[in-house]
């Protein structure tokens, strides 16, 4: 009789929830609570709840694959990773590139971080921090001089106003929801702008629909208003903000008067004039943003416009208060602080500043040096550069992402894997990117490894192992030293354990410089920033001043430009894309769970009741969304719930892919796509002779 | 020869157990010696994880590794009873010795009706349990209104309507009353139970009623079966165990302590119903309408039978996949929970949306024990 608890975090979302997995004969077989977290008190939402269903799926990757004739065949460690060594030695540096992952730990992704610089000595690494806060990373890092959520979870349920705009948060960050809730017992007034009337909309004390993409009109709206009824923080604004009167000028304009506002933005006049109110005259206000500020062609424009409004009413640095940019991927944080970026080493030192290219080089120590100092290509950009030039980028390795369904316009992306001579990836399941790939290695999941991993209020936690990878599985950072070890760098990659890993890493990154595995071991782990090891932890950033060198908070006058593609007479709808609550991203996880997947078993496209009778489409009827970019066929969700003109798919169900549908079209700084914004048209599907 | 209905102080021979367990480890070494002699083959309890707000259920087989579970953590708030279902009954054939407080014990004996668990081969040590602190509202709490780190504190413990902690460099104690009138102490559930004496389990165990030169030393042990009798009786006639009948003072405190704690619990229950029937449906209908459909109130409760398939897909009412649920989620729920909840509170404690899930669900229990027969007999506990 044996019954063994493991307390770990959860894979999914990037709350940082934690619970026990349940351990019965070296399998795992459940999950229960850990109510001593503080983040979650053993409170999960249904991904938590069955967090272990995916985890002995029989379609497990179990053995090394290498591709011959078109076809899988099963390899050995030893022939899958001489072939890998083989290959990568033929290209030049340039010509290689890596995706790191947002789903795995800290030590793993610096690691691949190593290996992509060190071993390959290429400059193009990247992840898929890319598609969701690439301009959060560059628009708070502007606004504050740190691109990471300002505040702790914990705090907004301090707080006396909560504003989300473009955060599902209830869906996408459940237990992040449940401070909402527990700010609103304690009195504070919730307001939600959405597009859609969301489970979060529905417990806000003010809701309205809008049109996605016209935040910064929005925003600026608010502000407006704000200042005109002298409700903003004279204090902060002349004492901590530079360029308040630039942005004063620009918010002022008639432009952006309510009345003017309704127009583009289709929330009235009244309701801009409410919120602003309550915003302006609330002893703190949070504001909590997600992918729908993000995911846009003026991304950047749009995290600096929430910046603007949050220093301008004195809410930075303040209890309750902050630009809670809420990271969608368990580790995705982690994942920019390591490093998994093309113009970072970990703890966002740049790979342009020469002391610092020194100082990775010297403590890594490879004979032949490391990657050139300069900046290297994004995904987005390395699959334009693939399908637009191709022959530059000829080599790709690939850990646990599935571009093959989480990027823009997937038949560009899959036109541009197509283009690649050699592909490795690095999975638990042969995703749609595996199927594309030349080795397939078979690699382990959250409960299988010892590692970190960073949430979304910079909360460095700890996975721990419960089970062994099925078959001849690896842990991703063995297999990764392993690679390192094949082409000749083995002294590089000695690690006999992921807490010497995450040493050596914590020695080069300020920002983790105190935490050890001893300190992270304790329920409540730290918050970076960390220096020191007698340093507490910074649960909320920029208190007394903000992290640019003069310590001041820069506010920068935005102007409201339209997405890239506007519908028009053949395209009349907007579509806009996410998530829901029963799946994760690619769905290769939660749809092989099977109570998530009995829950949610396939896609559909959410229209406005009168858009659908305009269309003749009733509920459930299966139609066809067209967009510049290809079509899909997908099952109608005939509601009341979105707003007219604007339709909705979520984006994990590769049977109607909404990828199929968005467009590519980047942000000119943080090279995130416009996932939320782009024109449809929807038909009804006639019989076919 | 122990009989049932007999009471004793009872207190661990072994200087050890002694040492490490609170009130003579009596509890400790009777389940050291139920596992040595082989009339278990393994017990649950709960032990100390990362510090003294951690509990976490244990398995053991090795009875020098009993010491471990040594010790009362009143911010446990666990229910071991679903887990004896779930992962530890399986093989239908092994003993099983368990620590109970009131709540396990309930959750036991309705399973048991539903031939969920077999009784037969449980070895209940009940404890008396005057309700238990939900851990991080506890550290807030200590921080709060103890004004003292949480982390420095050694030791809690709930008594004579105190929450007493002693830490480096003092102790302090708040009235629980006070604590509770202000959102903190414990978990609303525990503040209604009416359970406080677990005569259900083969064994009932205490501090309360324990006086003169054994207080502090002893643990009041109230033989509530015969196989609590054998169990005591052995231990005593192996040397596991000491024991001395009860001072019949010390029999009348305990009356009075367990009564106050009874008139505690029905005061609650009176001003939580009351305020609750003002506005029954309205209360509900607003609560649940933040329900996330996680499933934590149905996969955490020891009453509720899911088809497991059929629960998950859709039904007539509920649809699928629908944030918040159709109403009807809910209902079907407290239906079927109707007649058996126990007051556990998990489903409340677990939900992430703070939805008051076990005062609906014990409402429903109480009004319904006085108005109808229960249809799986009555049960032998009142909650």
């Amino acid at each position: 009789m044996d019954l063994k608890y493991v307390q770990t975090t959860c894979p999914y979302c990037g709350t940082g929830c934690s619970f026990n997995l349940v351990v019965k004969d070296g399998k795992v077989v459940g999950t229960q609570p850990y109510k001593r977290s503080p983040v979650n008190e053993g409170k999960v939402c249904p991904k938590g709840t069955y967090a272990h269903e995916f985890v002995n799926s029989p379609d497990r990757l179990t053995k090394p694959l290498i591709k011959k004739d078109g076809k899988f065949v099963e390899a050995t460690w030893d022939e899958a990773y001489d072939l890998i060594a083989q290959k990568f030695k033929s290209y030049k540096p340039d010509e290689i590139a890596c995706l790191s992952s947002a789903r795995v730990s800290n030590e793993e992704n610096y690691l691949l971080m190593k290996l992509a610089r060190g071993v390959f000595k290429t400059r193009h690494i990247d992840h898929c921090a890319r598609l969701c806060h690439a301009s959060t990373v560059a628009g708070l890092a502007a606004s504050f001089g740190s691109g990471a959520m300002t505040n702790s979870i914990l705090d907004i349920a301090e707080s006396k106003c909560v504003f989300v705009i473009g955060s599902n948060t209830f869906e996408q960050h459940p237990l992040i929801g449940r401070k909402i809730v527990q700010a609103k017992l304690n009195g504070a007034k919730v307001i939600v702008f959405d597009p859609r009337y969301t489970p979060t909309a529905k417990q806000a004390d003010l809701y309205a629909s809008f049109y996605s993409g016209t935040d910064v009109a929005v925003l600026n709206c608010l502000m407006g208003e704000i200042i005109r009824n002298g409700w903003e923080d004279k204090e902060w604004v002349s004492k901590r903000a530079k360029g308040y009167e630039e942005l004063k000028a620009t918010v002022l304009k008639d432009d952006y008067l309510p009345e003017n506002v309704e127009k583009i933005s289709g929330i009235a006049a009244a309701d801009l004039k409410t919120a602003a109110e309550w915003i302006g005259t609330a002893e703190s206000s949070a504001l909590l943003y997600s992918m729908g500020i993000t995911q846009h062609t003026v991304g950047v424009d749009n995290v600096k416009s929430t910046a603007n409004l949050q220093m301008l009413t004195g809410n930075i640095g303040r209890r309750g208060g902050g630009v809670n940019a809420l990271r969608g991927q368990n580790n995705v944080q982690g994942a920019c602080d390591m490093g998994a970026l093309p113009v970072v080493f970990t703890g966002y030192q740049k790979v342009i500043d020469e002391a610092v290219h020194k100082k990775f080089a010297d403590a890594w120590g490879f004979p032949d040096g490391i990657c050139e100092p300069k900046n290297g290509y994004e995904v987005t950009v390395m699959f334009n550069v693939l399908t637009d030039n191709p022959g530059e980028l000829k080599a790709m390795y690939i850990m646990g992402e599935n571009p093959m369904l989480s990027d823009p316009d997937l038949t560009h992306a899959e036109h541009a894997l197509e283009q690649l001579e050699f592909l490795v990836v690095q999975d638990i399941f042969l995703t749609e990117t595996a199927q594309h790939a030349d080795v397939v290695l078979p690699a382990s999941c959250y409960a299988e490894k010892e590692g970190t991993q960073t949430s979304t209020e910079r909360r460095v936690q700890m996975w721990r192992k419960a089970q062994d990878p099925p078959g001849e599985a690896k842990v991703d950072w063995q297999i990764l030293s392993e690679v390192g070890a094949a082409m000749g760098y083995a002294d590089q990659f000695p690690y006999q354990s992921a807490e010497e890993i995450f040493n050596e890493m914590a020695s080069l990154t300020p920002s983790y410089h105190g935490m050890n595995y001893e300190r992270l071991n304790r329920p409540e782990a730290l918050h970076w920033p960390c220096p020191s090891e007698d340093h507490p932890g910074t649960p909320i950033l920029h208190i007394g001043k903000c992290s640019h060198p003069d310590g001041m908070g820069v506010m920068h006058p935005i102007e409201w430009k339209p997405p890239a593609e506007v519908p028009d007479a053949e395209y009349p709808y907007i579509l806009t894309t996410g998530r829901c609550l029963w799946h994760w991203h690619t769905g290769s996880m939660t749809r092989r769970s099977e109570t998530l997947d009995n829950e949610v078993p396939t896609g559909w496209i959410e229209i406005n009741t009168e858009d659908a009778q305009a269309l003749g489409i009733a509920d459930k009827e299966m139609v066809r969304a067209t967009s510049r970019r290809g079509t899909v066929d997908v099952p109608a969700k005939v509601t009341d719930e979105i707003k007219k003109g604007v339709m909705f798919m979520p984006f994990h169900f590769k049977e109607c892919a909404a990828n199929v549908l968005t467009n590519n079209a980047l942000d000119p700084i943080a090279k995130i796509p416009e996932f939320k914004a782009c024109a449809v048209k929807v038909e009804k599907i006639t019989e076919e002779a | 020869m122990v009989t049932k209905g007999d009471m004793f102080y009872t207190w661990a021979a072994d200087a050890d157990v002694l040492k490490k367990g609170e009130c003579g480890g009596a509890i400790t070494a009777l389940q050291q010696y139920a596992l040595k002699s082989g009339m278990v083959d393994a017990v649950l309890a709960v032990k100390k994880g990362a510090d003294l707000y951690d509990a976490v259920p244990t398995v053991i087989t090795d009875p020098a590794e009993i010491a471990e579970t040594a010790g009362s953590l009143h911010c446990g708030t666990l229910l071991l009873s679903k887990l004896v279902k779930d992962y530890l009954d399986n093989n239908k054939t092994a003993k099983l010795g368990v620590t109970v407080k009131g709540c396990d014990t309930m959750g036991l004996i309705e399973l048991a009706k539903r031939n969920a668990v077999d009784m037969d081969r449980l070895l209940l040590l009940g404890v008396n349990c005057g309700g238990s602190v939900s851990p991080v509202l506890a550290r807030k709490m200590i921080a709060d209104k103890f004004e003292v780190d949480p982390d420095l504190v050694h030791k809690e413990e709930i008594d004579k309507g105190q929450f007493i902690i002693e830490y480096e460099g003092g102790h302090k104690g708040i009235k629980i009353d006070d604590l509770e009138d202000e959102g903190y102490g414990r978990r609303s559930n525990c503040r209604r139970c009416l359970y406080k004496v677990p005569r259900q389990a083969d064994l009932a165990c205490g501090n309360w009623g324990v006086i003169g030169d054994k207080a502090g030393n002893a643990t009041f042990v109230e033989v509530c079966s015969d196989k609590g009798a054998n169990l005591l009786d052995a231990a005593a006639k192996a040397g596991a165990v000491a024991t001395e009948a009860a001072n019949p003072k010390g029999i009348e405190i305990r009356g009075k302590v367990e009564g106050a704690m009874l008139n505690l619990g029905n005061k609650w229950r009176r001003k939580d119903f009351e305020a609750l029937a003002s506005d029954l449906w309205g209360t509900i209908a607003r609560e649940t309408g933040r329900c996330i459909k996680c499933y934590s109130c149905i996969e955490n409760c020891p009453v509720c039978f899911p088809v497991a398939d059929e629960l998950k897909g859709n039904s007539r009412m509920v649809t699928s996949g629908e944030v918040p649920p159709n109403p009807m989620f809910h209902l079907r729920r407290f239906a079927h929970i109707s007649d058996s909840c126990i007051n556990c509170g998990q489903c409340e404690e677990l939900c992430p949306m703070d939805i008051p899930l076990a005062l609906f669900s014990h409402a429903v229990r109480t009004e319904g024990d006085t108005t109808f027969e229960p249809k799986l007999g009555k049960a032998p506990y009142t909650n």
